[in-house]
């Protein structure tokens, strides 16, 4: 039989099961990953120093363009709710209604999304590099375990990076959405600020934010790490690790986030 | 003279997709010798000695070091291995966000146990005697092949082997700091007794401080023995090798 003549569906039902496999090997990898990190625990084999080093390239260093997109967040949130408090008169309900969606969704959310590109995407490129120049298998000639070394401390200071910087994030885009209302709906911050000590909000909706941060620092630190170490084929292969990191980050950081909200309630 | 066998390769295969490398490689290492292992490129002559630090691991053979059979080892078993047999890579693969002499004190901190500043001290104690102080903080990146080399030969010593594996070390070197390196190299062995096991294609290393050599070709051994051996070898394959002409039996 020729092969053009294997029927159509056929073909489809190849490319569908390749690409499941596909997905597949991505998720058992990372679940393998997951667990050599979290063996490195008991007993504790992870070098302290790497952590801090890692803790200052990726958190201290994310400091400034956290600041700013959470700046503009809050101040988003205003703008968007401007119309509403304007036709309704619900001033005081302008710190509730920009807190909300802030503490439970857009800084955890946000944040992520740009730890992954800025953190993430550095630590597979990192990785994939000293994969393909066999920095790694001499880190392991060494005797030296490349997952105690490199990974776990890597693993640690994305998943802290990112509950700091959400915790960071919170306040600044509140204090941004308190001085846009002033700025642009004359809500005195006193009167904003009321609106999510009132007793609409609670500690229980920075927690909720807060736990996502954590899920989302997990998937970032299992993508970036997975991605990196299965790198291969030189510079184009770190090329489609730091690709593949950045997409896999993304859906995972949403479908997540929806997974968790759903929990959460 | 009796001599004691360090290591033993014995009918190593290791096959690549359908691409069998290595078919059936067997001979010893004696202790304290400079073993040169040669060959044309592609011949397998790095896979082969990845093999014994559990780098790759055989599909069928064995392998001997001191008397223990370290072919099936884990990464837990091959710790020792690797204490006790150091590699300098054909690219040296120093870590790029350390300096040089964090490079070096990398081992002695994590094996060691220095403290930081007590390993990046020792480290350039260790720069020294390849020449190297100087550039203990610049990071390697910024700095010559031959440069590289040299770091990388001093953190492969730090843990004081008893074999130490070089791939390659003088290609891309100039020829005064490719002497050097042979000397080096020599001396490991005249002084210290560490067992040195070269691959290298540089002829005037190999006929300088080889003790003994082993021409790999085709998946086989083709020739083992010494300097001389080789030199008078009726063999028109390792002939052409060691003469490195252009025409002659050797398949490519």
């Amino acid at each position: 039989m020729p092969e053009d003549a294997i029927p159509r569906h056929t073909q489809v039902f190849a490319a569908a099961g390749t690409a499941f496999l596909r997905v597949a090997t991505t998720a058992g990898g990372m679940g393998i990953l997951l667990f050599r990190i979290l063996a490195r625990f008991f007993p504790p084999r992870i070098d302290g120093g790497e952590i801090w080093k890692n803790l200052y390239k990726m958190g201290v260093k994310s400091l400034p363009i956290v600041a700013i997109t959470a700046l503009f967040t809050g101040a988003i949130m205003v703008v968007q709710a401007a119309t509403i408090v304007k036709r309704y008169s619900a001033e005081g309900l302008l710190g509730w209604g920009a807190g909300f969606g802030t503490l439970r969704e857009i800084a955890p959310l946000l944040t992520a999304l740009m730890i992954s590109g800025r953190v993430g995407a550095n630590n597979t490129a990192e990785l994939g590099t000293m994969v393909v120049t066999e920095q790694l298998d001499a880190l392991r000639v060494l005797a030296i375990d490349p997952i105690g070394f490199l990974i776990v401390p890597r693993f640690v200071s994305i998943v802290a990076t990112l509950f700091m910087m959400t915790l960071f994030a919170d306040a600044l885009a509140l204090f941004g959405a308190a001085h846009t209302g002033k700025a642009l709906l004359n809500v005195d911050p006193v009167t904003f600020y009321n609106g999510f000590t009132a007793g609409l909000l609670d500690f229980g909706d920075v927690a909720n934010g807060l736990t996502k941060s954590v899920v989302f620092g997990v998937v970032i630190g299992l993508a970036s790490c997975h991605f990196g170490l299965a790198t291969t084929g030189g510079a184009p292969g770190v090329g489609r690790a730091v690709n593949a990191q950045v997409v896999a980050s993304a859906a995972g950081i949403f479908v997540l986030d929806y997974v968790t909200s759903f929990i959460l309630g | 003279m009796s001599v004691e066998t360090g290591i033993r390769f014995q009918n190593i295969v290791k096959a690549f997709g359908p691409k069998r490398v290595l078919n059936g490689v067997s001979f010893d290492v004696h202790k304290g010798e400079v073993f040169f292992i040669i060959g044309a490129s592609g011949v397998g002559k790095s896979v082969l000695i990845k093999h014994l630090v559990g780098l790759l691991y055989p599909d069928e053979g064995e392998i001997w070091l001191d008397g223990e059979e370290i072919s099936k080892f884990d990464e837990v078993r091959m710790g020792p291995v690797r204490k006790k047999c150091a590699m300098v890579f054909q690219h040296s693969t120093l870590f790029d966000s350390m300096t040089c002499a964090e490079n070096v004190a990398l081992p002695l901190r994590k094996h060691k146990g220095l403290t930081l500043k007590e390993s990046v001290a020792e480290a350039k104690r260790r720069l020294h005697v390849v020449h190297m102080q100087e550039f203990g903080d610049r990071y390697p990146p910024e700095l010559g092949d031959g440069m590289r080399k040299r770091v990388a030969i001093a953190r492969a010593l730090t843990l004081e082997p008893e074999y130490v594996l070089f791939d390659e070390p003088t290609t891309s070197l100039d020829p005064v700091s490719a002497r050097r390196v042979d000397k080096l190299i020599r001396e490991l062995s005249d002084t210290l007794g560490v067992t040195s096991i070269v691959v290298s294609h540089d002829l005037s290393s190999i006929f300088t401080i080889a003790d003994r050599i082993v021409m790999l070709y085709k998946g086989h051994v083709r020739l083992l023995g010494t300097r001389d051996d080789f030199k008078h070898t009726p063999d028109g394959v390792v002939n052409q090798f060691i003469n490195g002409r252009a025409q002659g039996p050797m398949d490519l």
